[in-house]
């Protein structure tokens, strides 16, 4: 190229092209990794942390994906933005010279040749070329003679690549931190739910009737329900409810349906005859209810094969183990639908658990005591604070069954009725813990009895020659032993020891 | 060899100052054995314009070397020995009484400083008045006497000597009146291959004759038009950026000064060391075939135009730290600006 100027463009242009991709290249691989983290987040829980037997709230990996998401979009427009600047910045006639200087050991003649003869420069540069400015003019093609711009240029994405390595490593680290900040041990109701969500995807999965459809979305919602923090516990209970009648109502149509099969298949095979008994029998196994339709043809052909084929045994009874077949496959497939839906009741009854006890763990807060206006003392932990006492119909008295049956005809069932025992007292239904005299079995004259003591038996004795020693020191009870019967624990009743105290006397109580 | 011719080419031009210098430097290394690069130096002074203040124990050829430089160029030469009581008008001339056609009038008679190629011995042991003759000379390239300007002819060269030894009685010179030379060498003790090749050269019958390169009447404007040459090198301005972050560097409290200068300076050099890096690095670019300033042709220039420029502080006398170590730590430091 002749005119060194030309080359000295083309460079700084190169040059500028250069810097603006290494730019991008810096800011493509974090704004990659981060879209695709905040984009694969779920299937990346998964198989990491869902694995490992941890949760990620869904609101939070939703705003954890979001958040990557957006960072991978800020990185790639600040990248594009320093790609701009690069190139402005890197595309400068005498910086490309110096450049070209340094690539070409040109001792500054080509910097100084740029300086004088950058077409940008003022007229007052221009004014400082000197009668030597030809020999500079001259050196500069001569140093250009054999450049050639593109080879002594060459996109390295090597280093750029390196560097962009490093901050995606800082983005999946902080991917990593960020999630390791909000994944939790999934709480028991998490637990279920996952359960309950893992049964609607199977019901989904292998049924096909609309019933079956709508029992596996009731479900969805039974388990969100339960997951809801929000959601009071009256209104998870009412949708895991609703799953269960869901779920009784679908087995009763598929019993219902399975009968009606049933009989037709019996109706089958008293069209067969008693012509050979062996088919009876297999037919008679196939008519337990348990077939399915499928399989009708099965039978009916076995049926058909073992009427015609008399005097050929072999062939019938090969047949017939066909329809045999067939039946134990009914069976077996009537067996997975009783599991499944035994399991499924089993698990909205966990459920339905899980919520009474998560709802007495913690009462909402309207029902807690010390949310009272009539109790002054707020949730303190000592018993007999007046705050304390649970009022008769609040949560006390939903733990109780009633004596009568249903708790809802108690008429203190609900906090917000007020102080309703003051007018009338309430019944206690399971201050009694011991059986009343003479219930079961001789009465046991223990009234004022203070103590129940219990002979414990003799030491044992010891085997393979070791020597039997009697405890004498162990003390031993002066008078005759009673051994009361407890009535029977229930967990889900738990006495009710504490004696109420009317609210006028509460304060003075301390 | 004549001057150059008027219409030369460029090209020519730089060839023609690349070999006057390169001659010159041969014919003064005829008689002066070693100490290239002092010659060098002086002879770079002279094309630059400036003066020169060579600093050597006696009996080294400082004298020596001045005259076979000018006896090569074919400039006039006048040797100084500067002494306490010498006078500025020992130097520079005086009016003297003439008496001539019956009348009397008078008359100047100019001073040893009238000549092409001046050395000053031993200026240090001159009085500051004196040196300040001497000074104003090297300077202004003239001299009033009486109310009566002279103007020197150029070329015009102070070569100044100093003796680093019995400094007992001696003046140093100010740093306003350092600072008016370009360059400052210092000249050492020849090594023993050279001080044989002195011995046999000086004791033996024969005498080197020095071949002048330009007719003593043609001399001066050669030399200027050579001195024109000089200046028309060119500088990028990234190198200019440069040589202003070397003299910023040096200055204490100045913008890009490393510790040491802090530490052991006073103060850094003037604008005048930022010019004599210049032309020195044009002179190197020259000698170097090139038209521009290199990075190198500053960096060589830079201990003897700047050594002498640095003013150190009581600190760096008493760690006997040196100007020039000061100034290898600037340059070692400082980046060179790409654009």
């Amino acid at each position: 190229m002749d005119n060194p100027v030309e080359t000295i463009g083309i460079a700084s242009a190169r040059i500028a092209r250069l810097a603006a991709i290494r730019a991008v290249l810096c800011a493509v691989a974090p704004a990659l990794t981060a879209i695709a983290l905040g984009v694969l987040l779920e299937p990346i829980g998964k198989v990491t942390w869902t694995r490992l037997g941890y949760r990620l709230a869904p609101e939070r990996a939703g705003v954890l994906s979001l958040v990557l998401i957006g960072a991978g979009i800020v990185v790639l427009a600040a990248g594009l933005i320093m790609a701009f600047r690069a190139y402005r910045r890197a595309n400068d006639f005498v910086a490309a010279a110096a450049e070209l200087d340094d690539r070409l050991e040109c001792h500054q003649e080509i910097v100084t040749f740029a300086t004088l003869a950058n077409p940008s420069a003022p007229e007052s540069i221009r004014a400082r070329r000197t009668p030597l400015f030809p020999i500079l003019w001259r050196r500069a093609i001569a140093l250009f003679g054999g450049l050639d711009v593109r080879r002594e240029f060459r996109l390295e994405v090597g280093e750029p690549l390196k560097r962009s390595s490093i901050f995606a490593g800082v983005v999946a680290l902080a991917m990593v931190l960020a999630t390791l900040g909000l994944v939790r041990a999934p709480t028991p109701e998490n637990t279920e739910a996952a359960k309950l969500r893992a049964i609607a995807e199977e019901i989904a999965r292998t049924s096909a009737s609309s019933d079956d459809s709508a029992l596996a979305d009731k479900i969805r919602q039974a388990a969100d329900a339960l997951e809801n923090s929000k959601l009071p516990p009256e209104e998870k209970k009412a949708r895991i409810e609703e799953a269960m009648r869901q779920a009784d109502k679908a087995a009763q149509k598929r019993n219902n349906s399975q009968s009606g099969k049933n009989q037709a298949a019996g109706k089958a095979n008293a069209q067969n005859g008693n012509g050979n008994g062996k088919s009876q029998g297999n037919s008679t196994g196939a008519g337990n209810g348990e077939g399915k339709s499928e399989s009708g043809a099965g039978q009916k052909l076995g049926v058909e094969s073992s009427g015609s084929g008399k005097g050929n045994t072999g062939k019938s009874s090969g047949k017939n183990q066909g329809g045999k077949g067939s039946a134990k496959n009914d069976k077996n497939d009537q067996n997975k639908a009783d599991q499944s839906s035994l399991e499924l009741h089993d698990e909205l009854a966990k459920a339905e658990a899980q919520v009474e006890t998560a709802n007495a763990k913690n009462p909402s807060p309207d029902k807690q005591p010390g949310a009272d206006k009539n109790q002054g003392g707020g949730s303190q932990p000592d018993p007999n604070r007046p705050g304390n006492i649970p009022k008769p119909g609040a949560n006390g008295d939903r733990n109780i069954p009633a004596a009568g049956g249903n708790p809802k005809n108690n008429k203190d069932m609900g906090s917000n009725l007020g102080d309703t025992h003051l007018g009338e007292m309430p019944t206690s239904t399971n201050a009694q813990r011991f059986l009343k005299p003479g219930e079961k079995g001789a009465a046991l004259d223990i009234k004022d009895a203070r103590y129940v003591m219990f002979r414990l038996p003799g030491a044992p004795t010891s085997g393979n020659g070791g020597k039997t020693v009697l405890d004498t020191d162990r003390p031993t009870a002066t008078t005759g032993y009673v051994n009361a019967p407890l009535a029977p624990t229930s967990d889900d009743a738990p006495p009710d020891e504490r004696q109420l105290v009317p609210p006028r006397y509460r304060d003075m109580i301390h | 060899m004549g001057a150059a011719p008027q219409q030369a080419s460029p090209d020519q031009r730089v060839a023609e100052f690349r070999e006057i210098f390169s001659r010159a430097e041969s014919e003064v290394a005829r008689v002066i054995v070693g100490h290239r690069e002092v010659v060098r130096k002086m002879l770079t002074a002279l094309f630059c314009g400036g003066h020169i203040l060579i600093e050597g124990v006696p009996g080294l050829g400082k004298t020596l070397m001045v005259k076979a430089a000018s006896e090569t160029l074919g400039l006039s030469f006048k040797r100084i020995q500067f002494t306490p009581d010498l006078m500025p008008s020992d130097i520079i001339g005086t009016q003297v009484l003439t008496e001539a056609d019956g009348h009397r009038e008078f008359q100047f008679k100019p001073g040893p400083i009238f000549a092409h190629m001046v050395l000053g011995d031993e200026i240090n042991r001159a009085t500051p008045k004196t040196q300040s003759a001497v000074l104003e000379a090297m300077e202004e390239h003239q001299v009033t006497v009486f109310g009566t300007t002279y103007v020197l002819d150029p070329p015009y060269i102070v070569l100044a000597t100093e003796n680093p030894i019995e400094l007992e009685g001696t003046y140093p010179l100010p740093e306003a009146q350092m600072d008016r030379f370009i360059f400052k060498v210092v000249m050492g003790s020849p090594k023993p291959d050279e001080l044989r090749e002195i011995l046999n050269r000086t004791t033996g019958t024969a005498h080197a004759k020095i071949q002048p390169l330009f007719e003593p009447s043609r001399a001066p404007r050669a030399i200027e038009e050579l001195k024109a040459l000089v200046r028309e090198v060119m500088v990028a301005e990234p190198l200019e950026r440069y040589i202003i972050s070397v003299i910023g560097g040096c200055t204490p409290g100045g913008p890009g000064a490393i510790p040491e200068v802090s530490q052991y300076l006073r103060f850094g050099p003037s604008p005048r060391g930022a010019q004599a890096l210049i032309l020195c690095a044009k002179v190197n670019a020259l000698l170097a075939g090139r038209v521009s300033v290199s990075y190198d042709d500053i960096d060589d220039a830079i201990v003897p135009c700047l050594r002498h420029r640095l003013l150190l502080n009581f600190q760096a006398e008493a760690e006997s730290v040196s100007s020039e170590s000061i100034l290898e730590q600037v340059v070692k430091r400082l980046r060179k600006p790409r654009t």
